[in-house]
């Protein structure tokens, strides 16, 4: 008991000495995971679609970031895609959410909320007075 | 006007210049390097391809020819992997910091093959010194060696990650030099600068001084290839002998494909032929080619190859091997039959004289083996095998006049041998005083030539004047030692104690 304890208070303590870049990291990785699927949920797109409005939002700044996540999150079931014949080119995939998807979708919604709601209430307290009574 | 490459790219053709092709293979290595060893890592490989591919295609300028600046602007758009990395899980900075440093040689920083550049980057000092270290020691004319060999031992730092195991800790300070420029002279000092330059220029002298080496070596290996394959086809494969045939008096190697069908056993004759062509033939292409690529100085992906190239001429040598030491099995002994004939007592003159000669043959080839005496006549009509026997004349022991005819073959035991010297056909006849010598032997039809020998040996009684014609003459194996007759006339020789002796006088 005394030896697992330790343990965990040495794992939080390592999560917690993760530096800023790693959190922002880890930070800018979520939003963007949950950009991409709110993208998707409008209707379905094709990856330059997805990259466009990304690019216009500017949560990324280089395409090549996002391909490895729309495979990740094709593999865990979250999207499914079709080919679809190009006038130019070859034929390109468009993506679109699973019910799956929908379903995680809706649950980062109502999440994301909840964060928003409580950064943004300890952000704009103000800061309490020295002295209580 | 530079070379353009055909690439596949996502399903579609491009035509790409060098210089762009070379950066889109890097630029797709490190991609590669990158997401080959994750879950679903191929897949994601793929679409960035047919993203290139689509890039690409909106670019394409009239031309049709994807440029250097082309490739630049979509990876700008598409990132370098490093640029992925600021969203991905590992901190990039974590994960490369523990990575072991491993020496490559600098693409980056190189002047020669960046092998100093590497050892610079690697020891995180200014490559300048050791550049200068190099030349030191290249005056001894040890440096030279050093370099070259750490040359061929380095790996070239391709891919970033072979990069970052280059520089270590200090792979984003050589990043930071990159907009613009590519991360050159992350280390250098000013002074540094100077020397660095004056190297480089050394550097690309000395570059272009051994292409132009490896060219002239390119030129010379394609010229002599070639027309060595030339002489080769036409000789074998155009059955063409006189072409190229020198007679050094020696055995002319020319005639040698016409010779085979007399010297091995018929059914491996096609066999062989196709071995020896190819034993011929693998390295005089290779050797062309080489030549081709030191000109050219193009990357091929070709190694397998001269790989699969040196297996087959590997195993053409030793099947052709394998059968050459059965053939040779069949020369393993020699036998011979002795047949005698007495003429009688001893005229006063004896004549000598060609029976039928070789002139009236028309044989198609005539070979000398070994030396002149020993020659052989091939009439590929009539598929027959002529042989000059020889002659040699020796002081009889008694009164009377005899010929001892004497044939000596080869075969796979003696008693083979033997059989193989009694098929070979030689006449002579006699009448009055003149002994009649068939200027040849023969070995019967479909008989496979085995060192055939054939001696006439004659027995005079002392005190014999012997006249000899030209043709009977040049039979006689000693005549060398007498000289030639200067004129058409039959010259006079009589026996003695010691043998034929020539009398320079008319006994008429």
């Amino acid at each position: 008991m005394q030896t697992r304890k330790a343990v965990q208070k040495m794992f939080n303590l390592k999560t917690i000495i993760m530096d800023l870049e790693n959190i922002k990291a880890q930070m800018r990785k979520g939003i963007l995971e949950y950009c991409i699927l709110s993208v998707l949920s409008r209707n379905s797109c094709y990856a330059s679609d997805i990259i466009k409005e990304l690019k216009e939002a500017r949560v990324i700044v280089v395409e090549g970031t996002l391909y490895p996540l729309l495979t990740r999150q094709k593999n865990a079931g979250l999207l499914s895609y079709r080919w679809e014949e190009s006038q130019q080119g070859p034929p390109r995939k468009y993506y679109e959410l699973t019910p799956e998807g929908q379903k995680y979708l809706a649950d980062l919604d109502k999440s994301w909320e909840e964060i928003v709601e409580s950064v943004s209430l300890i952000r704009t307290r103000k800061k309490p007075k020295t002295s209580k009574a | 006007m530079e070379k353009t490459i055909k690439i596949n790219l996502g399903g579609v053709l491009f035509q790409i210049d060098e210089e762009a092709y070379r950066m889109l293979r890097d630029y797709l290595q490190s991609i590669d390097h990158k997401f080959r060893n994750m879950p679903g890592g191929n897949e994601t490989i793929e679409d960035i391809e047919s993203r290139i591919a689509e890039i690409f295609q909106s670019q394409k300028d009239l031309t049709g020819i994807i440029t250097k600046e082309n490739v630049e602007m979509m990876i700008s758009i598409i990132g370098t992997p490093e640029e992925f990395d600021q969203y991905e899980e590992q901190d990039s900075g974590h994960e490369y910091s523990h990575r072991e440093k491993r020496m490559y040689r600098n693409p980056d920083d190189s002047i020669i093959g960046g092998v100093c550049g590497g050892i610079g980057a690697y020891l995180n000092t200014d490559p300048v010194w050791f550049r200068l270290l190099f030349i030191v020691f290249a005056l001894f004319g040890l440096g030279f060696l050093v370099y070259l060999a750490l040359w061929i031992a380095l790996p070239l730092a391709v891919t970033d990650s072979q990069k970052r195991e280059l520089y270590g800790d200090n792979f984003k300070k050589s990043r930071d030099h990159v907009p613009g420029e590519s991360a050159r002279y992350p280390y250098s000092t000013n002074v540094g600068n100077a020397f660095n330059e004056v190297f480089r220029a050394i550097g690309k002298v000395l570059f272009v001084i051994v292409r132009i080496i490896l060219i002239i070596i390119g030129v010379i290996f394609v010229l002599a290839g070639f027309t060595s394959l030339f002489s080769f086809i036409i000789i074998f494969v155009f059955n063409y002998p006189g072409a190229f045939s020198i007679d050094t008096g020696d055995f002319n190697l020319a005639y040698l494909p016409d010779f085979l069908n007399y010297i091995v056993t018929p059914s491996m004759v096609p066999l062989m032929t196709v071995l020896i062509v190819l034993v011929v033939a693998i390295p005089l292409l290779a050797m062309i080619y080489g030549g081709i690529r030191l000109i050219f100085w193009f990357r091929a992906s070709d190694g397998y190859v001269w790989l699969v190239g040196l297996i087959v001429w590997v195993l053409c040598i030793a099947a052709l091997a394998i059968i050459s030491f059965n053939e040779g099995i069949s020369y393993a002994e020699r036998g011979e039959t002795t047949s005698l004939e007495y003429i009688g007592p001893a005229p006063d003159t004896l004549y000598i004289r060609a029976g039928d000669k070789i002139s009236d043959l028309n044989a198609d080839k005539e070979i000398a083996l070994t030396d002149n005496y020993y020659r052989i006549y091939i009439d590929d009509k009539k598929n027959l095998v002529y042989i000059r026997p020889r002659l040699d004349i020796y002081p009889a022991d008694n009164n009377s006049t005899s010929i001892e005819i004497e044939r000596e073959s080869s075969g796979t035991s003696r008693l083979d041998a033997e059989n193989n010297a009694r098929r070979l056909v030689y006449d002579f006849r006699i009448s009055d005083n003149t002994v009649f010598l068939d200027e040849y032997f023969m070995i019967p039809r479909d008989s496979k030539w085995s060192f055939d020998v054939v001696s006439i040996d004659m027995y005079i009684p002392e005190g014999t004047i012997i006249s000899m014609d030209r043709i009977a003459e040049r039979m006689y194996h000693s005549h060398y030692y007498h000289g030639y007759a200067t004129d058409s006339e039959d010259r006079f020789w009589e026996m003695t104690e010691d043998g034929l002796e020539y009398l320079d006088y008319d006994i008429d």
